[in-house]
């Protein structure tokens, strides 16, 4: 056991000295503050809260009758409103349709307005054809933010004519909720009781995206260094050392156990700088919007959370020291690790892209599968409530799947470290692992 | 009991047979020499002491006993080609190596201290290894073997990329360690060392062993098949002696091939009737010689 302890030191002890790692730190540390900082300082350029102008034409003549009530109409519920992003701003009839509409090109190059409306012809609706004219393309959410005011500005006026009270309206206008709860209807997995409220799905869905990303992140990242350290000590032929000194199962867990403290402080560095940014007082606006409360976070999802991540992580870490110890190679490495790369890709996109639909079958198959399941099981726990036996079960596939992969690998590593020149083939190394004891 | 005894040892890889029924005993204090050719099956059988691969016939018995776990802090190797963490400071390494061959993080950098002493290099302490020249590497790697005091040494081509100068150094750490009682399991190509350093020898040939045992003994074996002979001035007709099988000519004088050691004196005779005479020697065959002959024999 005191040689385990060694390897992790002589791990760690590296890997922080090395400069690669406290610039990678560091450089996404800087990332993730200026990301965090980014709408704030958005706002201190003045760039989000702009009111957007809409230019049109104002005339007494009949022509223009229609489509100045329209506009007029427009401008008075954008100004009522408070904190409006928009403004509607009238120009005179320059006598002409084509020099108003050379005036209002000029407008939008001299950058008064961002674009105009036109006016047809009378229309069923009660408002005259309408055209939004501007230089962007795809500006749906000006046009739909113009027909939400319509539709408002014409129900008040159908109401005020059918002569309702203000009390009346403000009926008519008062928001309906419905609060949709979770329960189970069988014994879940999850705390039992009264099913979950909107703000604990919230936080439970909040917290299996936040450890599906941090066990994502956590197998990419260490599972890289793993594999190259494993490559380079055999490369280096430090191995032949290591190997008469100290049992492969030790140096290989012993490495994995380092690497897995290396990133749990890389992790935890990152959660800090996050919190350090988010709780500075320019962002506290934000933060408040977000409605975050940790007391609604299920304790029991907490638990398995964390047992799906430390089991996902040492299952894929045993898989990357093995094809690390495959290759003699460092260049060879990327080629070797892409199936396990690949398959952690898979499960993290299956509950990924499952979260709107997390009852599918898909997801049951797969929450059962112990490559995936450290995903997608903690997508399932966390959005329904699946029943207690099935989770159970999934962990011990996953358990006999880790128990398979740890002798498995540590029989490659055993023998693969010795190997050298060409990839061996699959029959070597058949053949040479029946020899090893691990 | 010796502390090292490989009894018929055989190495396979799939058909191929890389090590064909190799025995023999390494005694406390004597350094024993593993020849061979390129490919011949000394780093396999090395590697198969070690307990790094496992023979598939016969058995190697350390102090009597067959290897286990236990064995690996007795055991020290200095592996053919550089065996060391590039990137990492050398205390780093070489303590880390030293604890996972069971001993104290202070003992053991006592011991590293020691040896830098030894080997005039204290600088290098908390020096990375990269920074470090090929031969200073091969002094750390030295150390690497020896740090834990291990009671076999396994030196696998231990002078490869030395000057003259370091090899010295080492070789006479080496016969250090040989003189306080440490076995030492020694390959190399170059047969002068192995002559100044080796008292039993084997030589492998193609996974066989084709010559075993003592270097004197060996010598004995084999004719003496050469002269030396220095003159004050050139000694003409010496390939017309009878029994002379061929004539070198060095600046130093004439190496003569000889069929028996009899045909010596018959060049001493007529050499002396033609030049003052400043060297005559039979040579014993070096080992080098024995070494080609033997392994070049076996070729046909």
């Amino acid at each position: 056991m005191n040689n385990f302890w060694t390897v992790v030191g002589f791990t760690v002890k590296n890997k922080l000295r090395g400069k690669a790692f406290a610039i990678t730190t560091l450089i996404i540390a800087i990332i993730l503050s200026i990301g965090i900082n980014l709408p704030y300082i958005f706002s201190q350029f003045g760039g989000g809260d702009k009111v957007t102008s809409i230019g049109y034409i104002q005339s007494q003549q009949a022509e223009h009758a229609d489509g100045t009530k329209t506009g007029d109409q427009l401008k008075a519920y954008f100004e009522a409103q408070e904190g409006s992003k928009l403004q509607l701003v009238p120009y005179g009839d320059k006598g002409s349709a084509a020099e108003n509409e050379k005036q209002l090109k000029q407008a939008i190059e001299d950058k008064d307005i961002k674009g105009y409306l036109a006016f047809g012809e009378m229309t069923e609706s009660g408002f005259p054809e309408m055209t939004y004219k501007s230089e962007k393309l795809m500006e749906f959410e000006m046009t739909s933010s113009l027909q939400g005011a319509l539709q408002i500005i014409r129900q008040d006026t159908v109401l005020q004519d059918a002569g309702l009270t203000e009390e009346q309206r403000a009926l008519l206008n008062a928001p309906i909720a419905i609060d949709a709860v979770q329960i189970s209807a069988t014994e879940g997995a999850g705390s039992m009781g009264e099913g979950k409220t909107a703000e604990q799905q919230g936080m439970n869905m909040g917290l299996v995206y936040a450890m599906l990303f941090l066990l994502f992140m956590s197998i990419m990242i260490s599972g890289q260094m793993i594999a190259s350290e494993v490559t380079a000590e055999k490369s280096s032929r430090v191995m032949e050392i290591l190997i008469t000194s100290v049992s492969p199962l030790k140096q290989m867990f012993g490495k994995i156990f380092g690497m897995f403290v290396i990133v749990l402080l890389q992790i935890s560095i990152y959660v800090i700088v996050i919190l350090a940014n988010v709780s500075l007082p320019h962002n506290g606006k934000v933060m408040g919007n977000l409605n975050i409360n940790l007391s609604d976070i299920d304790p029991m999802l907490l638990l398995y959370a964390i047992l799906f991540f430390l089991t996902g992580f040492f299952l894929f870490a045993t898989l990357f020291a093995a094809v690390g110890s495959l290759v003699s190679r460092t260049e060879d490495l990327g080629q070797a690790v892409m199936p396990i790369t690949i398959v952690s890709l898979a499960g993290f996109y299956i509950s990924i892209f499952s979260i709107g639909s997390p009852d599918s079958m898909l997801v049951k198959v797969t929450s059962f599968i112990p490559l995936f399941s450290p995903f997608v099981m903690l997508l399932r726990l966390g959005l329904t409530d699946p029943p207690l036996w099935e989770v159970l079960t999934s962990i011990g596939i996953l358990l006999v799947g880790i128990y398979a992969a740890v002798w498995i690998s540590a029989k490659i590593y055993r023998t693969g470290v010795l190997m050298y020149g060409k990839r061996p083939s699959w029959k070597e190394i058949r053949k040479a692992m029946k020899a090893y004891k691990i | 009991m010796n502390p090292l005894k490989a009894d018929k040892v055989v190495k396979q890889y799939g058909d191929k047979t890389a090590v064909n029924g190799i025995s023999f005993e390494v005694g406390a204090g004597e350094i024993y020499g593993l020849l061979g050719a390129n490919g011949a099956g000394k780093t396999t059988t090395m590697r198969m002491v070690l307990g790094l691969i496992y023979p598939d016939g016969g058995q190697i018995l350390y102090h009597g006993k067959a290897y286990s776990k236990e064995q690996l802090s007795n055991l020290g190797y200095l592996p053919e080609e550089r065996g060391l963490y590039p990137k990492v400071r050398v205390s780093d390494q070489l303590i880390y190596l030293a604890q996972l061959r069971g001993m104290s993080k202070k003992d053991a950098d006592d011991s590293l201290k020691r040896w830098l002493d030894r080997f005039e290099v204290p600088e290098y302490y908390n020096k990375r290894v990269e920074e470090l020249s090929k031969g200073n590497q091969q002094k750390i790697q030295f150390i690497a073997g020896v740090i834990h005091s291990p009671k076999i040494v396994i030196l696998d081509e231990a002078f490869s990329g030395l000057d003259p100068v370091n090899v010295e150094l080492l070789k006479s750490t080496v016969k250090e360690l040989r003189d306080s009682g440490t076995s030492i399991l020694f390959s190399t190509h170059r047969m002068e060392h192995v002559e100044e350093l080796c008292r039993n020898i084997t030589i492998l040939h193609r996974s066989n062993v084709v010559l075993q045992g003592n270097i004197k003994e060996i010598k004995k074996r084999f004719p003496k098949e050469r002269v030396i002979l220095s003159t004050e001035k050139e000694v003409s007709g010496l390939d017309r002696i009878g029994g002379v099988t061929n004539v070198i000519r060095h600046e130093y004088g004439y190496e003569i091939g000889i069929a028996n050691e009899s045909v010596g004196g018959d060049i001493l005779r007529h050499a002396m009737n033609q030049a003052t005479i400043t060297r005559f020697e039979i040579k014993e065959p070096t080992l080098n010689e024995i070494f080609i002959k033997t392994v070049g024999d076996s070729h046909e």
